[in-house]
């Protein structure tokens, strides 16, 4: 499976979430056929809020895990 | 220096920074949400603590903790604090935070912030240049007849907590589908923003309990920039009448009435304590989640929107007598004319501070998952 990585630390308030949604948008295509996931890069703590939320609406399996100075959101798209 | 004056507001500062790193508790992002996502999220967490304070601090005056009866601390609203409003809500967008949003953001190691904070002083040397132009548009535009807030009007302060707390509880509990309280984060030590938003009343009214004012952010960075200046230009910006006329401001507390006589200056051991006391405390507790990182640094044109954010929040705060603290969490409680004149500017200047952000500084559509995607 195509990894496709974001890194948006340090961007400003409220890239992450518009950003995100940018991309999958863009990668759509793919990741609904399940040949891609996205992994975002953040250090913006209400982004695993908001990431989370909008994307779980959108039928989209996520998975956040913290790493040393930032959190990794992995996005794919619900079996 | 009056150590305990010092020290009581560095640690209201410290703990306002743990909060608010902790639950993310940005008041630029409640407005900006609304606008640019939809989200209503932390905006609930803001009218929660309008609400709560506008109680408390009745029952704190009707039992004699507050005696400032009416507010004093609040003048007649003028046009200078709509238009104020106005460029402050562009400025906390474009910046990516208000005024204390800036402090705890820098704290944690976020360099738009600093970008911010460094606009926040130059904003503020420029606007005290500025100023006598302002003071005459103050005097033009000003409302007369001496009312300054809602009980002037009523004679009751308890009719003025009772409209604000009836009118949140209807848009807090309206209806079955109200979106969630609890914000399920997956942040390592994730405050909800009701939570933080009650912790940050217990300070507001502490704050008026010890000095007799609500709290304040804009003139501590306007006297920083000052004492910057006076460093790198000696006798420039000090006798300024900005500076004066703050100092004048801010002397209704009880408190500050007392210390003032002996010639300190209340700005200095109030505001700037709290200031350096919100940095730290966002930068310990990033330490303390393994959060703290300043790389990789953000796009230059980020950055840029950060300077001249923080510009626009210096120049709307002090035009408008205040920043977001001031009138948010001191004034709308009151329901002081002119804090709901700053709100409403803020609120229409977080609308175009979006758009800008969205096409000059992000340079995205507008995307919600509604409009963009089909399941």
């Amino acid at each position: 499976m195509k990894t496709i990585a974001i890194d948006i630390r340090g961007q400003i308030c409220p890239a992450c979430l518009l950003i995100t949604l940018r991309e999958i948008n863009t990668h759509k295509t793919v990741l609904k056929d399940g040949r891609a996931r996205l992994v975002i890069k953040t250090d913006h703590r209400d982004a695993t809020r908001t990431i989370p939320s909008t994307v779980c609406a959108m039928g989209y399996d996520i998975n956040v895990t913290g790493r040393k100075g930032y959190y990794e959101i992995t996005i794919g798209y619900r079996k | 220096m009056y150590p305990e004056i010092v020290l009581t507001h560095f640690l209201f500062g410290i703990g306002l920074g743990v909060v608010m790193h902790r639950s993310d508790f940005c008041m630029a992002g409640a407005f900006r949400d609304i606008f640019l996502t939809g989200d209503f999220f932390r905006m609930r967490s803001v009218i929660l603590l309008v609400s709560v304070t506008s109680t408390l601090l009745y029952l704190a005056r009707a039992s004699g903790l507050v005696d400032s009866y009416p507010p004093s601390f609040f003048s007649s609203p003028s046009i200078a604090h709509l238009t104020g409003g106005v460029i402050f809500g562009i400025g906390m967008v474009l910046a990516g935070g208000c005024v204390m949003g800036t402090l705890y953001k820098m704290g944690a190691g976020n360099l738009v912030s600093v970008c911010a904070f460094a606009g926040l002083l130059l904003g503020s040397l420029l606007f005290a240049w500025a100023y006598p132009l302002h003071r005459s548009f103050v005097e033009a535009t000003t409302v007369s007849g001496g009312f300054t807030a809602m009980e002037h009007l009523t004679g009751s302060p308890g009719l003025t907590a009772l409209l604000i707390v009836s009118i949140s509880f209807l848009y807090l509990f309206r209806g079955k589908k109200h979106p969630a309280w609890t914000g399920n984060a997956f942040a390592r030590g994730y405050l909800d923003p009701w939570k933080a938003a009650l912790i940050v009343c217990a300070i507001i009214i502490l704050s008026f309990t010890l000095t007799g004012r609500p709290l304040a952010l804009t003139s501590g960075y306007s006297r920083l920039a000052s004492c910057l200046a006076e460093r790198i230009l000696p006798g420039g910006v000090t006798s300024l009448p900005v500076d004066r006329d703050d100092s004048v401001r801010l002397l209704y507390g009880k408190v500050m009435d007392q210390k003032y006589l002996s010639g300190t200056d209340p700005v200095m051991i109030t505001q700037v304590p709290m200031i350096f006391g919100i940095v730290i405390g966002a930068f310990l507790s990033a330490l303390r989640l393994g959060e703290l990182t300043i790389w990789p640094a953000p796009p230059r044109r980020q950055l840029l929107s950060g300077f001249a954010g923080g510009i626009l929040l210096a120049c709307g705060s002090l035009m408008a007598g205040g920043c977001n603290v001031w009138h948010i969490m001191g004034g709308l409680p009151l329901l002081a004319f002119q804090s709901v004149l700053f709100v409403f500017g803020m609120g229409f200047g977080a609308y175009v501070g979006g758009r800008l952000l969205l096409t000059t500084v992000l340079q995205v559509e507008r995307c919600t998952p509604f409009e963009n995607h089909s399941y």
